[in-house]
């Protein structure tokens, strides 16, 4: 199954890679990445379509050990729907 | 869940121009650093050379994984972050065995590497990493410092992070060009902090694990090493006396709860008691505390505690449901919630004298037969002399198992162990953080002759400081671990074990000038016990035990516990 989750952050040298390492890390298998940078002094946006290696895991798990990443604002789960493999 | 709010770090007056290694060192000594672990080299020059004439005690250790293990055990001992310094490349790299070891155990460290000049960062320069892509996985946060005026708050932030929350350590990465360049700091410095995120109590959470533990009939208490992160102990305590639910602890749990205390069954898991496994086994509830169902101690986690429903606390709320469904979790300050469970308890006595029974029936014996040394035997009796002022740090392997399973610890600061990354090397640097942690302390060094070897240089550092660790060597000139396994799992086909070969270890002790002095024979047990922990000064004690005894009992790879295998 498909997940897409929405993190907002502080924008910092490395957090892109950072957060998007820890969820291939977790045991999942990306397979869309949409990277809003952040605009003057404003917040980062990463938007992620993932799916879940084999194995205990839950999305739940998932958002709040991203929650717990330095700078993380807020987790959020969209749809189920992916973002376009071009996105 | 963060606020972020100023402070002042500095005085009012307009100071004079400072480099970024003096900033370095006075953010050091700013929060409250004493001791710090390192190994200079060209890109941290400068921070060694504005190291002269601090407050800071520069402990030089002769490998930087030496460095990082050292810090980790003075913050595991202290509470606060253990501080290690590197240079770039070779250094940093040399570091990430350890940064990972406090990773995997969630101790706060503050791990600072030099850098190439930014210049130069990208171009393949003399000792150039990327130290900063190389830890990313394996530190709570990390920052590459670009300006010499980002040190203050930066320093003050990495502090913060490696305490707060869950634990770990944090790593800055400095370039050369940034720890040489001067400013004229502002007579005060802006630093921007934040508030730790807290969790209320749950009241409601609170009032269904009451319930569940009033109706509960076989109620366990299952705690790992969160508590120890929350220096949640004395809680714990008070909760386990007043409830009289029997007890069982992991690896990193091992002493928040006195080993010696009734109802209190052992460690659960793989190398686990059978009264602790069996109780967990037999539960009708499990209250999880600072402890994160791991393998090692689940076994098959399917079959673990296959009848209980599950309270769940801990600090991080990213465990809770991890890897088993619970009834109740609640995340937040470990102490404050279990101060604040007061249930009113069903009729449990039966119970409680079931596993009270069981942990007699079946109770380690060190009547083994023979006349050689005997590890389990001699462990005991190492920790019953040394009593309350014991910290063993152990190394990995059969003889970390033993020191789990015979050592009696009465707080958990005493069991410093390399639970989660499992490394070997561990124990030598630890001790020597252990021992500056708490001068008072009677700190012994169980090691392994595999082990042993991985950080042996770091003799010379306990000479040149002389620190009065207590080596205790059980030396099988095996790999002992692996050769067990290899018996039981792969059909006796011994592969790559054998350490026939191995030095003279009494012999390589006073070669780096630490008395030492070899244990044969069971009867000299005693004798070399007294003499261990009586010498002042290090001493090594080189006792050769029996390759072919193994760690019991044992719950095989991929079992369930109640499936344990005995000698």
């Amino acid at each position: 199954m498909t997940h897409r989750i929405e993190i907002d952050f502080e924008p910092a040298e490395g957090q892109v890679v950072r957060l998007i390492g820890l969820v291939e890390r977790r045991g999942y298998e990306l397979l869309g990445v949409n990277f809003q940078p952040a605009a003057m002094g404003g917040k980062g946006r990463l938007d992620m379509s993932v799916r879940p290696r084999p194995g205990p895991r839950r999305m739940e798990t998932l958002k709040a050990q991203i929650s717990r990443v330095y700078g993380v604002l807020s987790v959020r789960e969209l749809t189920a729907e992916p973002l376009r493999e071009s996105a | 869940m963060h606020s972020a709010t100023a402070s002042t770090l500095d005085a009012t007056q307009p100071a004079p121009a400072k480099t970024g290694a003096q900033l370095v060192v006075e953010a050091l000594e700013r929060e409250g650093v004493t001791d710090v672990f390192g190994y200079p080299g060209g890109a941290i020059m400068p921070v060694y050379d504005a190291l002269t004439g601090s407050s800071l005690n520069h402990i030089l250790v002769r490998h930087e994984q030496g460095a990082a293990l050292a810090a980790d055990a003075w913050a595991r001992v202290t509470g606060r972050p253990g501080v290690c310094m590197a240079t770039s490349g070779p250094g940093a790299t040399n570091l990430v065995t350890g940064l990972a070891n406090a990773f995997m155990d969630c101790v706060p460290m503050v791990a600072i590497t030099g850098q190439v000049a930014s210049p130069l960062m990208g171009t393949d320069a003399f000792q150039e990493i990327d130290t900063f892509g190389i830890t990313l996985p394996i530190v709570k946060h990390s920052w590459l410092v670009r300006d010499v005026a980002d040190i203050p708050h930066i320093f003050a932030e990495a502090f913060r992070v490696a305490s707060s929350g869950r634990p770990g350590p944090v790593l800055i990465d400095l370039p050369k060009d940034v720890t040489q360049a001067s400013i004229h700091t502002p007579g005060v410095i802006a630093c921007r902090t934040e508030t730790p995120a807290v969790f209320p109590l749950d009241a409601q959470g609170l009032a269904r694990a009451g319930q569940l533990i009033t109706a509960a009939r076989r109620p366990v208490l299952y705690f790992g090493g969160g508590i120890a992160l929350s220096r949640a102990e004395d809680a714990l305590k008070r909760f386990f006396q007043r409830t009289g639910i029997p007890a069982v602890a992991t690896l990193k749990g091992l002493g928040a709860i006195p080993t010696d205390w009734p109802g209190f069954l052992g460690m659960l898991g793989m190398h686990g008691t059978r009264a602790a496994n069996t109780a967990v086994n037999d539960s009708d509830l499990l209250i999880c505390v600072g402890a994160r169902f791991d393998d090692r101690a689940t076994g098959k986690l399917d079959t673990f505690a296959p009848g209980a429903k599950v309270i769940h606390i801990d600090g991080d709320p990213a465990e809770i449901s991890k890897l088993r469904a619970v009834e109740v979790g609640m995340a937040g300050d470990i102490g404050a919630i279990l101060d604040a469970l007061h249930p009113k308890m069903g009729d449990i006595s039966e119970w409680q004298k079931t596993c009270a029974d069981n942990a007699v029936r079946w109770a380690f014996r060190y009547d083994a037969p023979g006349s050689g040394v005997y590890a389990p035997g001699l462990l005991n009796a190492m920790a019953k002399a040394a009593g309350d002022k014991l910290i063993v740090t152990c190394d990995v392997g059969q003889h970390q198992m033993w020191v789990a399973q015979h050592c009696r610890f009465t707080r958990p600061q005493a069991h410093l162990t390399s639970a989660g990354l499992g490394t070997m090397g561990f124990g030598i640097p630890a001790g020597i953080g252990a021992a500056l942690a708490e001068p008072d302390a009677t700190v012994v060094t169980v090691s392994g002759d595999g082990s042993i070897m991985m950080n042996i240089q770091e003799l010379a550092t306990i000479r040149r400081y002389r620190i009065p660790l207590k080596i205790l060597l059980l030396d099988n000139s095996q790999l002992g671990m692996v050769r067990q396994w290899q018996e039981l799992f792969y059909q006796e086909n011994f592969s790559e074990v054998d350490l026939y070969d191995n030095p003279d270890f009494a012999e390589i002790a006073r070669a780096f000038g630490i008395e030492a002095f070899t244990l044969e024979h069971r009867s000299g047990e005693a004798e070399a016990i007294e003499r261990l922990l009586s010498t002042r000064g290090p001493v090594l004690c080189h006792a050769r035990i029996d390759p072919r005894e193994n760690v019991w009992p044992l719950v095989p790879p991929g079992k369930s516990n109640s499936e344990m295998m005995e000698a």
